[in-house]
């Protein structure tokens, strides 16, 4: 946990304060998306790890569009899908920096799957996050290659069928099939229902947190991370937030299993 | 067919003159603001009032689903995609092919701001990308320019029509505000036309097999196919230019414009008309082939000013300044970013340029 | 205790439903984005704030801007 000192008010410390990793401005996120949470994860990460001013941040094209808005580094915007090519372009010129993308799962499970599968193949040390809601949050609400069979979205108004469509794409399973990524894990994000109680476990944020950390280790460390954070969209799902947030735990975890599917460099152990 | 008015959006009546005009497939991908095209589909997919309409398929990305589309297309099948800039940019490789094939489909381009990202206001950037041929190669494409809704329900009817007539691919360039925008309209009856496609691949029958290629190695092969598509589009220019006047036929200046922009200029010269201004207004239906006759025989009948509005930097004042081949002024009006000019906007300049 | 930013808050409730204290609820104003932002109460229904965090690493507007502890 970060640790800022700061003047003390009677008696108080600051355990977990405001990061100069965050511009500080309100984001455009709907209430209660895990992009929200993401953000603050990876301002965390960098401010740790000391790396603000040799970071550069790449925007995808959906609900992360206006990333750099939010995090407080150096930014490029990315075509939509391409975000791993624009990242390997850095990289190999800039080896010192660190890169990274949110990429939802139409950037990169739809539009970008071939970009995204050639950048882990090749083992590029290069970061990417994806925000897996099983659908396209912020064009409206249509099918994503992970949209589970039955859901009713714009483009499947009577419920996917997987006929059709082709079956639901497991992002995270993919890339471990690969031999070039070095850290793929894949992180139940939402706050969870505990039972019958009416408190939520917070454990998915402590492990996003964890796992964006490791993420950004392996990358400067020299390999290809790839960390899947399965989460909601109450909006286009049409719930409200709680109901998305348990919708999400019981279809969405089962899924797309949360866990660490590879970790070469034993990132996790240490 | 129902023959009461109905108060339709922009996309969504474009999507249904597209199913009642027959179209039997349709390959999709989501963007911004032509989302509502196949959204719409989508609901009316399997529905028994269209039984033409076989095939809905979301793809991967805007290079699956043009592909697709080509795919289809040269089966013989009435096949569409929608997308906006960023997307068509994707389809570029595919068009050029298309068009170098001679397939006949429909692609509907939702013109937003940009270069790149841009915003989801209204442009007309994209205009020199789909009337010059925004591809690789020498090649054309017919490029239809709604104004109205009523326009959308009714032009992928005709799209489809000039698509296989003359064996291309169609554009609709739509700027975003008339995909948007709802109006009372009433669907036109729409026979649905039965294509002659005596070149499809759909399975060699005796002798003869349809080879469907772009691949000439030969460079005789290669520059004859030119020549023939060369001629095609001379063709296409002769028999397709379509255009819209008003107020012409006294008019001193004439304003050029198309889709929403024409709307406001129409408006405009009712305006400057009230204030003793001469004016009239010079829509092109067709952005390629550019109306160009329409526009030089206003301006051999003695029209010595024109004012070009467009929602770019200037993209088709160089066509019109072909067109009228130096015998008239040709100034130009221009909003940027997604913003719309005003009527008054528009009166005011004109004026300026009158005196 | 925790110190909350009521403008950035959206009122989700992602951070009522995890504080194992309820030292958090919504409060019955609206902050200038039209919502409902929460409230922080040391005493909570089910005992006193222990700077556990939880709200601070669930909260998706950084309306949670700051989780402070008795000095150690």
């Amino acid at each position: 946990m970060t640790t800022l000192q700061d003047k003390a008010t009677g008696g108080y410390e600051v355990k977990l304060g405001r990061l100069p990793t965050l511009t500080g401005k309100p984001t455009h996120y709907c209430a209660g998306c895990e992009h929200g949470v993401l953000t603050r994860l990876i301002a965390n990460a960098i401010e740790e790890l000391g790396m603000r001013e040799k970071t550069v941040l790449v925007d995808s094209v959906g609900c992360s569009v206006l990333a750099h808005d939010y995090i407080n580094t150096d930014a490029i915007q990315s075509p939509h899908g391409r975000a791993p090519a624009i990242m390997t372009g850095i990289k190999k010129v800039r080896p010192d920096l660190l890169v990274f993308a949110v990429q939802g799962d139409g950037d990169a499970v739809a539009i970008g799957l071939l970009e995204l599968i050639y950048a882990a193949s090749r083992g590029e040390p290069i970061t990417v996050f994806l925000v897996n809601n099983a659908i396209y949050g912020m064009t409206g609400g249509q099918m994503a290659p992970t949209t589970p069979a039955g859901m009713v979205t714009t483009t499947t108004p009577r419920g996917r069928d997987l006929k059709d469509t082709g079956p639901v794409m497991d992002a995270t399973k993919l890339l471990s099939g690969l031999e070039g990524p070095s850290y793929v894990k894949r992180v139940f994000l939402p706050v969870t229902p505990i039972g019958s109680t009416d408190l939520y476990s917070a454990r998915g944020s402590l492990e996003g947190a964890k796992s964006v950390l490791n993420a950004f280790k392996v990358q400067l460390m020299g390999g290809f991370s790839f960390v899947e954070f399965v989460s909601t969209c109450s909006v286009n799902w049409k719930m409200s937030i709680l109901e998305s947030k348990r919708y999400s735990s019981e279809v969405l975890a089962k899924l797309f299993p949360p866990g660490l599917y590879v970790d070469k460099m034993g990132v996790e152990k240490k | 067919m129902k023959t009461e008015k109905e108060f339709v959006k922009g996309n969504e009546a474009l999507a249904l003159g597209a199913l009642k005009a027959g179209m039997n497939a349709y390959f999709a991908y989501p963007i911004t603001p032509s989302s509502e095209i196949p959204e719409t589909l989508a609901r009316e997919f399997k529905s028994p009032e269209y039984p033409e309409f076989k095939i809905f398929l979301q793809a991967m990305n805007e290079l699956e689903a043009i592909n697709m589309v080509i795919g289809a297309a040269s089966t013989g099948a009435k096949a569409m995609t929608a997308t906006s800039g960023p997307g068509f940019s994707l389809k570029q490789e595919g068009i050029s092919y298309a068009a170098a094939m001679e397939i006949p489909f429909l692609v509907v381009d939702v013109n937003r701001a940009g270069p790149g990202l841009g915003n989801l206001g209204p442009e007309q950037s994209d205009y020199f990308q789909a009337t010059k041929g925004g591809g690789h190669g020498g090649y054309k494409t017919i490029v239809l320019a709604p104004n109205s809704v009523q326009e959308m329900a009714a032009f992928p009817a005709l799209g489809f029509s000039l698509a296989f007539k003359h064996r291309t691919p169609v554009l609709m360039l739509v700027d975003a505000f008339l995909g948007q925008v709802k109006e009372d309209i009433v669907f036109p009856k729409i026979a649905q036309e039965k294509f002659e496609t005596p070149w499809a691949a759909t399975g060699a029958r005796g002798a003869e097999r349809h080879l469907i290629l772009s691949l000439h190695l030969d460079f005789e092969d290669q520059s004859k196919h030119a020549e023939h598509l060369k001629s095609k589009y001379e063709e296409i220019d002769m028999a397709e230019q379509r255009s819209e006047e008003y107020l012409t036929s006294d008019a001193e200046v004439v304003l050029v414009a198309f889709g929403v922009v024409s709307r406001l200029c129409r408006r405009a010269v009712n305006e400057l008309r009230a204030k003793g201004v001469r004016a009239g207004l010079f829509r092109p239906v067709t952005l390629s082939p550019f109306p160009a006759k329409g526009l030089k025989s206003l301006v051999d009948r003695g029209i010595k000013k024109i004012v070009v509005v467009e929602l770019n930097v200037g993209q088709m004042v160089f066509d019109v300044k072909l067109a009228v081949e130096g015998k008239a002024s040709v100034d130009f009006i221009y909003k940027l970013g997604g913003f719309l000019p005003t009527s008054a906007d528009i009166v005011r300049k004109v004026e300026m340029i009158s005196k | 205790m925790v110190i909350i930013d009521s403008e950035v808050c959206k009122g989700c409730s992602l951070c009522v439903v995890s504080c194992p204290q309820k030292n958090l609820k919504l409060s019955e104003s609206l902050n200038r984005i039209g919502y409902h932002p929460v409230e922080f109460h040391y005493h909570g229904e089910k005992g006193d704030c222990t700077a556990c965090g939880l709200c601070y690493w669930v909260c998706p507007d950084f309306a949670i801007a700051e989780v402070r502890r008795l000095k150690q």
